[in-house]
């Protein structure tokens, strides 16, 4: 869908009402306007209002969340652009970004490849696939807690069964409890960029890989001249939506570590949380939070700038 | 007509946009009611286990059964969530009436206003059923107190005689070199001599506070309120588990309240630190029998130790918002802590609640529990610990306001991970803990 009007000689009509000035009473768009209106309230009410409130919070000095406070002007963002432990977050915020986004893309394109298949395995697995998808959260974490315990668990028991003793939680490790977050939350959400995935290749005409088949392409040809290329505008969306939904994450990252051990899995919005509710920095972490919100548009603006696919420039 | 029929949609939809943002808004249900007519008391306490919600809950319904003017309804909070809760609760006056706590929370909650001081019920309770200095003190500051003390909390070495049996040990190590001799001596293939926790949590801090405490540096603030954190006695309990920690799980830079406890009763780990939630669990977890489990007091330095270990009273505040609920808040806490109350209270998870009162320690309403008798000698010398115990902030006779921001970051726990994890040496750890405190109580 390219914008283009679905009803011959409209586009056409308003293209050459605009071109003479004519322009259309207001009252005509008024059953548009208020339709939206409902949507553009809530919208103002669960995000614009917040967001204000964390601007004109971050210029005061509040301590714990809803205390007196004063006027400090920009004194906390000072604060937070000079703070060590502040960039080294936004550094393993990256880290965590971009490994997510690896990680999830290439196994939701495999399981992808694999369910697309007429097999009645591949069948099959359509359906088993989704199950760490609606696992709640917390029972991944303590899923992943219960199979990595050095004490019960079932992966350090197996390497003890093979003659690796001593083999205890990644979580605990501070090299390895990066990785391990990061391979825990794509095994949680890779469900949802294969279905996405998935749903986008049975969009491919089978005319497309007949002709190639025909032309004498093999898989892997096939695979980076048609399916690729083809799929780009929806790797783009999940790829956006993707990574500012993985950069916001918390829940997974706290339940598990806490940010620990020694702050190895600190991501920015670990390091917001910590300020507000652990240090009772309200105004600090608001200061810090309109920071990485900055960070994160220009992010967002850069992938779109870099990655948007060229038809639709 | 068709313009008509236009606007009168819009005007429709507009209408429902207005009144359904308000229409969310006025459905407001705060956890306290707290109307005229409202006659049910609100109380929140963090106690999320089932059996401990369960036996609040009969305590609370044997009250209710009196038939008093104001009732109790318990609401269960999480450790976590609470300090934000109770901040807006009070806010927009919707606080509980009755708030469970524990000292530095204590120092939270106070600054927000709605705590009201509880002197005059204190000393009328202390003055039936007489309190220990210790379960007091740390509620006790401008004058009044501010929470009435319910039941306390202390560490013990717990350790396992069956697994020191097998090591050739013979008794329970006295000093920190004979607990490091004896957790080298327990370790051994997938056996590790010990477990203590290093994750960045309050398990954690707790630990290493017993051992600062035996090692004479439990006191860390001047009388003047100013962080003395780094001083050799810090450094030398933070070297001591460093090393406990090389005879501990690999994973314990992971490890909280739960997993040093299963490490000991899978027999995975020869002795750990902990309170006393160890006793009741510890037949049916270990398939060990009763007289295996053994208690010690928490290990002392070797040259300038001392008795000690973290101990600290929980304690109910008062936070209704006008005299008469306060009155019914009262009534409430009087019932709990007659003996014939108490022991059921207790016993919500008995030999991990310990009594305050002179007369609730000889109740049959708590002596008579099966857990309780079982471990007589490891319950006497809990009591006995608690008298030397004490908690950061509330030591030697001190109320450190801004404590709440040293525990809330877990400062300690973090000490203990820079020295775990990231190989820093105990005296370097201990100076940036001493930077972050002053930071922390600084603001």
């Amino acid at each position: 869908m390219s914008g283009r009007s679905a009803v011959p000689g409209v586009q056409g009509v308003a293209l050459r009402a605009r071109a003479a000035g004519h322009r259309r009473p207001w009252t005509r768009h008024l059953l548009g306007y208020a339709l939206v209106a409902p949507l553009v309230l809530l919208m103002v009410g669960v995000i614009g209002y917040p967001l204000l409130n964390t601007v004109l919070l971050s210029f005061q000095d509040q301590g714990v969340v809803g205390s007196n406070s004063t006027y400090v002007g920009f004194e906390n963002y000072g604060r937070a652009l000079g703070d060590g432990e502040f960039w080294a977050a936004i550094g393993r915020s990256g880290i965590w970004l971009v490994g997510n986004l690896v990680v999830q893309t290439v196994i939701a394109f495999v399981t992808a490849l694999v369910i697309g298949g007429n097999g009645r395995w591949a069948r099959a697995s359509r359906t088993w696939t989704l199950f760490p998808w609606v696992i709640p959260t917390v029972a991944v974490a303590v899923i992943w807690q219960w199979l990595s315990n050095s004490n019960y668990g079932v992966v350090p028991k197996a390497a003890s069964a093979v003659g690796i003793d001593g083999l205890g939680s990644p979580f605990g490790d501070s090299a390895l409890a990066m990785p391990a977050l990061i391979l825990m939350n794509s095994w949680h959400w890779f469900p949802l960029g294969a279905v996405v995935i998935y749903g986008a290749m049975r969009t491919i005409p089978g005319e497309i890989y007949e002709a190639a088949r025909v032309d004498g392409a093999n898989a892997w040809r096939t695979f980076w001249r048609i399916t690729f290329p083809l799929l780009q505008p929806v790797l783009f969306a999940l790829g956006l939506v993707g990574s500012l939904w993985s950069f916001n994450i918390v829940d997974s990252i706290y339940l598990v570590t806490k940010g620990g051990p020694a702050d190895a899995t600190t991501t920015a919005p670990v390091f917001i949380y910590n300020k507000a509710f652990n240090e009772f920095q309200a105004s600090d972490a608001a200061a810090v939070s309109v920071v990485t919100i900055i960070l994160l548009a220009a992010l967002a603006f850069f992938y779109i700038r870099v990655a948007r696919p060229k038809e639709d420039q | 007509m068709r313009l008509r029929k236009v606007r009168r949609a819009a005007v429709a939809a507009l209408a429902l946009a207005v009144v359904l943002p308000v229409a969310a808004c006025g459905g407001s249900s705060g956890p306290s009611g707290g109307g005229d007519g409202d006659k049910t008391l609100t109380l929140w306490h963090m106690e999320q286990p089932p059996n401990r919600v369960a036996a609040f809950q009969k305590v609370i319904d044997a009250y209710n059964a009196t038939n008093p003017e104001y009732k109790v309804q318990a609401q269960v909070q999480d450790w976590n969530q609470i300090y934000t809760k109770i901040s807006s609760a009070v806010q927009s006056k919707t606080q509980p009436d009755i708030l469970f706590t524990i000292p530095d929370f204590t120092t939270y909650v106070r600054p927000l206003g709605a705590v009201r001081p509880v002197t005059s019920l204190v000393e009328e309770l202390d003055k039936e059923h007489t309190f220990g200095d210790a379960a007091k003190a740390a509620y006790r500051d401008d004058d009044q107190y501010w929470a009435v003390p319910l039941y306390g909390m202390v560490q013990m070495l717990w350790y396992r005689k069956d697994l020191f049996a097998k090591a050739g040990i013979t008794e329970a190590p006295k000093t920190w070199s004979q607990l490091l001799d004896d957790a080298k001596k327990l370790t051994s293939g997938n056996q590790k001599g010990i477990a203590v926790p290093a994750g960045k949590n309050l398990a954690t801090d707790q630990v290493i506070y017993s051992l600062m405490l035996t090692g004479g540096a439990g006191n860390f603030f001047t009388d003047s309120g100013q962080v003395a954190f780094d001083k050799p006695q810090t450094v030398a309990a933070l070297s001591l588990y460093a090393d406990l920690l090389k005879q501990s799980p690999s994973d314990a830079g992971n490890y909280s309240w739960g997993e040093p406890q299963a490490a000991f009763n899978s027999g995975a780990a020869a002795m750990a630190i902990e309170k006393g939630q160890y006793l009741a669990p510890f037949e049916k977890e270990s398939g060990r029998p009763a007289s295996d489990l053994g208690c010690a007091p928490i290990p002392q330095a070797d040259t300038g130790g001392q008795p000690g270990s973290i101990y600290y009273s929980n304690a109910a505040m008062v936070l209704s918002p006008d005299d008469a609920r306060a009155k019914g808040a009262e009534d409430f806490l009087r019932f709990v802590l007659k003996p014939e109350n108490y022991g059921q209270f207790l016993n919500a998870e008995p030999g991990l609640f310990l009594p305050l009162t002179e007369d609730g320690a000889t109740a049959p309403s708590w002596t008579d529990n099966e857990v309780i008798k079982k471990y007589q000698g490891c319950v006497d010398a809990m009591l006995e610990q608690s008298k030397t115990g004490g908690l950061f902030g509330f030591v030697d006779g001190q109320y450190v306001d801004s404590i709440g921001k040293v525990s809330g970051q877990n400062i300690l726990a973090q000490v203990v991970q820079r020295v775990y994890s990231n190989g820093e040496s105990p005296a370097a750890a201990v100076k940036w803990g001493q930077q972050q405190m002053q930071e922390a109580v600084s603001r």
